[in-house]
């Protein structure tokens, strides 16, 4: 079962696994955006000093293999082997960080984390999205440290100036050629992929991994993995537009099919077009190693083709001249729908209410047998035996409805089972309350345990869209799920805290709301008025919030 | 202009045939010879010399059973370029087939490789619950194929559950082929007064596989709807 990990948890590894050998996932993603991923192995000073501790991808391992990088696989971006009991005792911190390679900052980041899998099981892992950071163009993703034994802290901190900051910041002195190795890793000289891996005894990458992970080709078999991933850019990640040499421009179109022959599955026709160089051609003088290009570690070195000036000339496109060069399809093993699928995998149970993702929460109704109620139509998917049945908003919820034709629709679901509950994609927030209590706007729940005490309440004023707003109180011990459309934002009660109430989600109970509204007394003077006259005064002591989505149902 | 704002938008090199650009775009690398089958209606730019062709005849008869028979609602795309598709800020969600099948619901099937296998099913028992009968399309073979769900989907084990998992139909987005599948009514006498629970009508799937569901019962076809 996997651990989440919220930002500063710190955990014992032996208390998440007994492995010692453990596979280390990093996922992050925008668009547009690539990402160095590296790990720097440092001293009790947190210091980096020893270079050769610093992983990335120019130097894929430490000098006695505990520490290895692994390419991109099963849904991560990048990932490595991390073997603690090989690690020098000097080594007191490995670092994983992920710095953005090109223009743009980490709040483009949609979501990544950082996960640790022994034995093929996801034992721990901690998610964070762009919306964390601003401008910053580095971050610490997580820490293994040795206190006693080795932990395992989620970290992170963002970093300002990048890979070289992050480099400076751990000691480490950035080589006149690794600075552009860093900022170009086009014209990073190629490394070669670590040779003796082939065997990875007790190594078991995580479930469902990709088909060179499992078999493992003979030395004389093409690679499985094509050169071609990330290949046809030589031209295109130089600045400017000056592509070099004609067998330089020309040498994309001609790479590309060539992977695609190598990189097909059997079972795959071959594609039109020139046939590609022979695999056995002497790799280039020059090639180039991007920095998340996945490597098949058992691989001999994959003839790089890129640049083959033998290879026949491919037909041109008839834009040829125009656009600096055609894409062509560049095509890795097909990894099947379990790869391309595990990370919408359902999480693992346990708990009561667990959130799947953002959207979609789960409740194991089997755990203590209470009830849920939820609003009507909001199940979309369950398994075992699940009871859904009419619950009223009670005798004075539908008072209250009647008067107004807003009654709250409830189901209630009994049994056991697990039940997933989802509403118009919208944001999902479970909220556990323990003993506390807190009003929701009625369109924003969703589902609540039936042991919670609740009651509708309106709040009336002159101006409020539809007459009055309708809130559920609840109170007790349980979990409300409300529902948000967007990201919120979660504001301490001042004395001058104004909302929307079409934006006001949720509020803790003890703050006072009062309907307000601004009377300018010229405001006819206008042609036209802000639109935004009638707000919610939220008053209370200090330590009261209250919750605003984005967006004005 | 200060382009540092949108530099970050900009594409990256294609890696693969079909990548997401964020979640909800999905951009295709087009070659000739590889062609590929999208929804109509669901292009929003291409780079290079594309050309598309509606409602060819050989998936017109294929499609036959697709809604009404007035078609199905693909084209077929051919050329060199990059090939840009998005349904109306869905979430796309690429799979890569490896001598595997999958059966999509016809809403959300986006793009898919014109070399694979593929063919209308009418889901069996739903026609008489949902107004319009459940259409889906089965897709066999090795390539691509790109859906979209509305929301981040989550992927359901049905081999775990000691149960059936039973599935709101405007909910479900595909499943395994090899599932056995049932129309369901959790139908009570007390809903016959008005007072139903919300959730009259699921599909049972039971076997070994999964479930692709999406976290909204929204299961309008926008790019129908535009015509």
């Amino acid at each position: 079962m996997a651990r989440e990990f919220q930002r500063g948890h710190k955990a014992k590894i032996s208390d998440l696994t007994a492995g010692r050998d453990l596979y280390v996932g990093v996922q992050v993603a925008g668009p547009g955006l690539s990402f160095d991923i590296s790990c720097f192995g440092l001293d009790a000073d947190e210091r980096l000093s020893d270079d050769r501790y610093f992983i990335f991808f120019n130097q894929p391992k430490s000098p006695e293999e505990s520490l290895q990088q692994l390419g991109a696989q099963s849904g991560d971006t990048e990932s490595f082997r991390v073997t603690l009991d090989k690690i020098p005792s000097q080594i007191k911190r490995l670092s994983f960080t992920a710095a953005l390679d090109g223009a743009g900052q980490m709040s483009q980041a949609q979501s990544g984390y950082i996960r640790i899998v022994a034995g093929g099981e996801e034992v721990a892992r901690y998610s964070f999205d762009g919306s964390e950071f601003s401008t910053e163009r580095a971050v610490m993703l997580g820490d293994f440290y040795f206190k006693d034994e080795w932990r395992f802290a989620a970290v992170g901190q963002g970093f300002d100036g990048g890979l070289e900051a992050l480099l400076r910041n751990f000691g480490g002195e950035v080589l006149e050629e690794e600075e552009p190795a860093a900022a170009e890793p086009a014209q990073a000289p190629g490394f070669a992929p670590p040779g003796g891996a082939s065997e990875q005894p007790g190594f078991a990458p995580p479930a469902g991994a990709p088909a060179p992970a499992s078999a493992p080709p003979a030395a004389s078999a093409p690679p499985q993995q094509p050169p071609a991933f990330g290949a046809p850019q030589p031209a295109a990640t130089q600045q400017g537009p000056a592509p070099g040499t004609p067998a330089h421009a020309t040498a994309p179109t001609i790479a590309a099919p060539d992977a695609y022959a190598q990189g097909q599955a059997p079972a795959q026709p071959a594609p039109p077009g020139p046939p590609g160089p022979p695999p056995q051609q002497p790799p280039p003088t020059q090639s180039f190693s991007p920095p998340q290009a996945p490597q098949a570690p058992q691989a001999p070195q994959p003839p790089q083709a890129q640049q083959n000036p033998f290879a026949p000339q491919a037909p041109q496109s008839p834009f040829g001249s125009q656009m600096p060069q055609m894409p062509q399809i560049p095509q890795g093993p097909a990894a099947g729908m379990g790869v391309t699928l595990d990370k919408y995998r359902e999480a693992p149970t346990g708990q009561r209410w667990t959130l799947q993702n953002e959207q979609l929460a789960r409740v194991d109704l089997g755990i203590d047998g209470q009830p849920v109620l939820a609003r009507q139509g909001s199940m979309v998917l369950y398994q075992g035996k699940v009871d859904f049945s009419y619950k009223g908003a009670g005798f004075r919820g539908r008072v209250v409805g009647n008067a107004t034709g807003q009654e709250m629709q409830l189901m209630r679901c009994t049994g056991g089972g697990q039940v997933f509950f989802a509403e118009e994609a919208a944001t999902l927030h479970p909220i556990e309350l323990q003993g506390d209590s807190i009003c929701v706007s009625a369109d924003h729940v969703l589902a609540f345990d039936e042991g919670l005490q609740y009651e509708v309440r309106r709040i009336e004023g002159h101006g409020i869209p539809g007459g009055a707003l309708f809130t559920m109180v609840f109170q007790g011990t349980g979990t409300v799920v409300v529902t948000t459309q967007g990201p919120p934002v979660v504001l301490p009660v001042t004395p001058t805290t104004f909302a929307d109430a079409d934006a006001v989600v949720a509020w803790s109970a003890a703050a006072q709301v009062i309907v307000s509204s601004q009377v300018r007394l010229r405001r006819q003077a206008y042609p036209g008025h802000s639109g935004e006259t009638v707000n919610l005064q939220f008053r209370g002591a200090p330590g009261n919030f209250i919750v605003v989505q984005p967006y004005e149902v | 202009m200060d382009q540092q704002l949108i530099a970050g938008y900009a594409p990256s090199q294609p890696a693969a045939r079909m990548e997401n650009h964020g979640p909800h775009m999905l951009k295709v690398v087009m070659q000739s010879g590889h062609d590929l089958f999208a929804r109509v209606g669901s292009m929003i730019a291409y780079e290079g010399f594309v050309q598309y062709e509606p409602n060819p005849p050989a998936v017109r008869q294929r499609a036959s059973q697709w809604l009404t028979g007035e078609g199905a609602p693909l084209m077929r795309c051919h050329g060199d370029g990059l090939l840009y598709l998005a349904d109306y800020g869905a979430n796309v969600v690429i799979l890569n087939l490896n001598d595997e099948s999958i059966s999509v619901n016809g809403t959300n099937l986006l793009a898919f490789d014109a070399h694979l296998e593929w063919g209308v099913q009418r889901v069996k028992g739903m026609a008489k619950f949902a107004g319009q009968g459940l259409f889906n399309v089965a897709v066999t073979g090795t390539g691509w194929v790109a859906l979209t769900t509305r929301g981040q989907p989550v992927v359901v084990d049905c081999g775990r559950g000691d149960d059936e998992t039973s599935v709101d139909p405007d909910a479900l987005v595909a499943w395994s082929t090899h599932l056995k599948m049932k129309g369901k009514r959790s139908f009570k006498a007390s809903a016959m007064i008005g007072r139903g629970s919300g959730e009259a009508y699921q599909l049972g799937f039971s076997g070994q596989g999964f479930v692709v569901v999406q976290p909204s019962e929204d299961s309008a076809d926008r790019l129908r709807a535009r015509g």
